[in-house]
């Protein structure tokens, strides 16, 4: 292989992750501790590969899993939004249920595609292998993140989201609808991560049970440890990627135990946090301050 | 017409049995629906699953688990400190009594060795907590985040130690470390397969600790009231710092003295990988913790209908009905549903016309 093909090879990986950890920390940036990542992120994977398989077209599979994750991320930004309801056990819940329902969807389409295959019908996919398609896998997800950074700082409904998401009661008195701007925010964050759930088949290529579990925290380590930023995240979803595609090819050359080459990011992740809260880079790249925090006031309308 | 929600005067009348009660039916029909439109799982199947589960002799020792794991998180929650961290710990627990059992001559005299299992278990769960309490007190970095990845590398590095240096001699080509010696593994119950004497003494010990440290120590105050009001605890003059460290590391102490229990009187040994192995407990404790409302006392109550639901998930498997599943949407709704319905306990609906 020459160099370039290996750079090629961590297309998909990259792909995968980076957009999942691009709209994680877009999402979490509203102020909304999401910890349905991993759950979300296994269930567009089912959803994908299920909706690819009864229409035979992989684009399906790509909307389906984009349509799944903001519906789950629209129920996780009402629920947290409207009643004084801990992120963390909402999150946790819609973990499990992502992890039940992709089990279902999954088993129920691999039957069908048996039944297909059974009765002689062999549903045809592509997968995009040609070095273009993968240029692409590189360009696309870098071109989203590259817009949503502006959107993040050069636009009104970005500001909006990060003010939500350091102090939404003060927002609220600027005249800022935090769940509107928090629902708009959960769209676009999880459309992300549907898209980049659906982008890890072309890495995998394949489903059983449990597919894509722990990546979808390996994304939410990726995205906590370049400190949500868009930009920043290129870097370190570019180099988890690498890590994760060449796992094997390190251990053979230079005897990197497969089992370090996992755990690093999410040490890196830590260190990332330790390092943005004690150092001037607190300023730009700490949590938002109401990150998980309940929002309520003492009455509302539901 | 506007519906508004507004906070009681009083807490919602046997909310704490009313509320938990009617999540689980709710959550119950609401998996079984779906367990009917996506897998055409009979309802009826479903639901006949679920009560057969609630009178299983098989659930015993998940229960015991998932007790001893509820006092674990209780000790945190109760402090407001979000430790979602008991699977990583509970797994150090584990590989620490392996390493006592495997690697040291203390077999040789197995009672010691018994004891020392669990208490290095205990010493190692509790500073793996200790890490993010640290983090926490001294950098206000969210335990949230941390305890969970933590959780991983936990993972790997079991499976680092799996794979290399405590590679069994006696494993049939499996990736798994030696049987631990016969002389320490923990003393069945009679009739019993899976439960021990000495997974039903921790279970209960754990709970009476938890109960008289919340309710008759200073320090258990204090982390009562770390949770509902942080500020008065500082204008005291108390150290909040080191109370943080100490209710997360007197929490993950708890879960690793369960990591030994499951190693000395269920599984004998640990195989590679752990992230396939594992029954996910430390997750699912979370459960139990919530339904509980923070209250010991209802622990047990909490962790007997988990437990349940749990092996629901798994007969449905076993008759071939669901894939594996069904436990997780059993779990995932009933506990969705709960986080929502906890809110009325507090806060009730009012319409208001004009």
């Amino acid at each position: 292989m020459d160099a370039a093909s290996y750079v090629l090879s961590v297309a998909p990986a990259f792909m995968a992750y980076y957009l999942t950890s691009l709209g994680q920390g877009f999402f979490e940036k509203s102020g909304v501790l999401n910890l349905s990542i991993d759950g979300v992120f296994v269930l567009g994977i089912a959803v994908a590969y299920a909706a690819s398989i009864y229409s035979c077209s992989p684009w399906v599979g790509l909307a389906a899993a984009v349509l799944t994750a903001v519906i789950f991320g629209i129920l996780l930004t009402y629920v947290t939004t409207k009643f004084p309801v801990s992120h963390g056990a909402v999150g946790l819940s819609i973990m499990f249920l992502g992890y039940g329902l992709a089990g279902l969807v999954g088993v129920a389409a691999r039957n069908t595609y048996n039944e297909m295959v059974v009765s002689g019908i062999y549903p045809q996919f592509t997968l995009p292998v040609t070095p273009i398609a993968k240029v692409l896998m590189f360009a696309i997800p870098a071109g989203l993140g590259i817009l949503l950074y502006l959107l993040e700082v050069r636009t009104k409904l970005g500001a909006a989201v990060r003010a939500v998401g350091e102090d939404p009661h003060a927002a609220t008195s600027l005249g800022i609808d935090v769940l509107r701007v928090r629902l708009i925010a959960a769209a676009l964050g999880y459309s992300l991560i549907g898209a980049g759930s659906a982008g890890f088949l072309t890495w995998v290529a394949t489903w059983s049970e449990g597919t894509g579990i722990n990546h979808g925290w390996i994304a939410y380590a990726v995205s906590l440890a370049a400190g949500r930023h868009p930009l920043l995240t290129v870097g370190t979803a570019g180099a988890f990627a690498i890590l994760a595609t060449y796992m094997y090819t390190l251990q053979a050359a230079y005897n990197l135990s497969p089992e370090i080459a996992k755990m690093i990011p999410f040490i890196v992740a830590i260190g990332a946090m330790v390092t943005f809260m004690s150092t001037p880079l607190r300023k730009k790249l700490a949590p938002p301050q109401s990150l998980g925090k309940r929002f309520f006031k003492e009455e509302r309308t539901v | 017409m506007k519906v508004v929600l507004v906070k009681r005067v009083k807490p919602l009348p046997l909310g704490g049995l009313v509320i938990p009660g009617a999540s689980i039916v709710i959550g119950v029909l609401i998996s079984t629906v779906v367990l009917y439109v996506i897998s055409r799982a009979d309802p009826l199947v479903t639901l006949s699953c679920v009560a057969s589960a609630l009178v299983s002799p098989e659930i015993v020792l998940t229960f015991l688990f998932l007790t001893i794991l509820g006092a674990a998180l209780l000790v945190a929650f109760n402090g407001s400190i979000w430790n979602i961290g008991a699977e990583g710990q509970l797994w150090l627990g584990t590989a620490a009594a392996t390493y006592i059992a495997l690697f040291t001559a203390l077999p040789q005299a197995p009672a010691i060795a018994k004891v020392a299992m669990v208490l290095t278990a205990m010493a190692l769960g509790g500073t793996w907590a200790a890490v993010a309490g640290v983090l926490r007190a001294y950098l206000s970095i969210d335990e949230v985040p941390v305890t969970l990845i933590m959780n991983y590398i936990a993972y790997y590095i079991i499976n680092y130690l799996v794979r290399g240096p405590w590679l069994g001699k006696k494993t049939w080509g499996y990736i798994r470390t030696d049987m631990i010696p016969d002389q320490v593994k923990f003393t069945l119950l009679p009739g019993s397969t899976t439960v021990t004497y000495e997974v039903l003494i921790i279970a209960v010990l754990a709970l009476i600790a938890v109960y008289f440290m919340l309710k008759y120590t200073s320090l258990g105050l204090r982390i009562r009231i770390l949770g509902s009001n942080p500020d008065a605890l500082k204008a005291a003059g108390v150290n909040v710092r080191a109370l943080i460290i100490t209710a997360l590391t007197l929490s993950g102490a708890i879960a690793g003295a369960m990591g030994a229990t499951q190693l000395a009187g269920y599984l004998h040994r640990i195989s590679y990988p752990i992230e396939s192995h594992t029954a996910n407990y430390g997750y699912t404790a979370i459960l139990v913790a919530w339904l509980s409302m923070l209250d010991i006392r209802a622990v047990p109550v909490a962790a007997y209908i988990v437990s349940a639901l749990y092996q629901a998930g798994i007969s449905m498997q076993i008759a071939g009905i669901s894939s594996a599943s069904a436990t997780y949407v059993f779990i995932g709704a009933v506990l969705l549903t709960f986080t929502v319905l906890r809110v009325f306990s507090e806060y009730s609906l009012r319409i208001i016309r004009g």
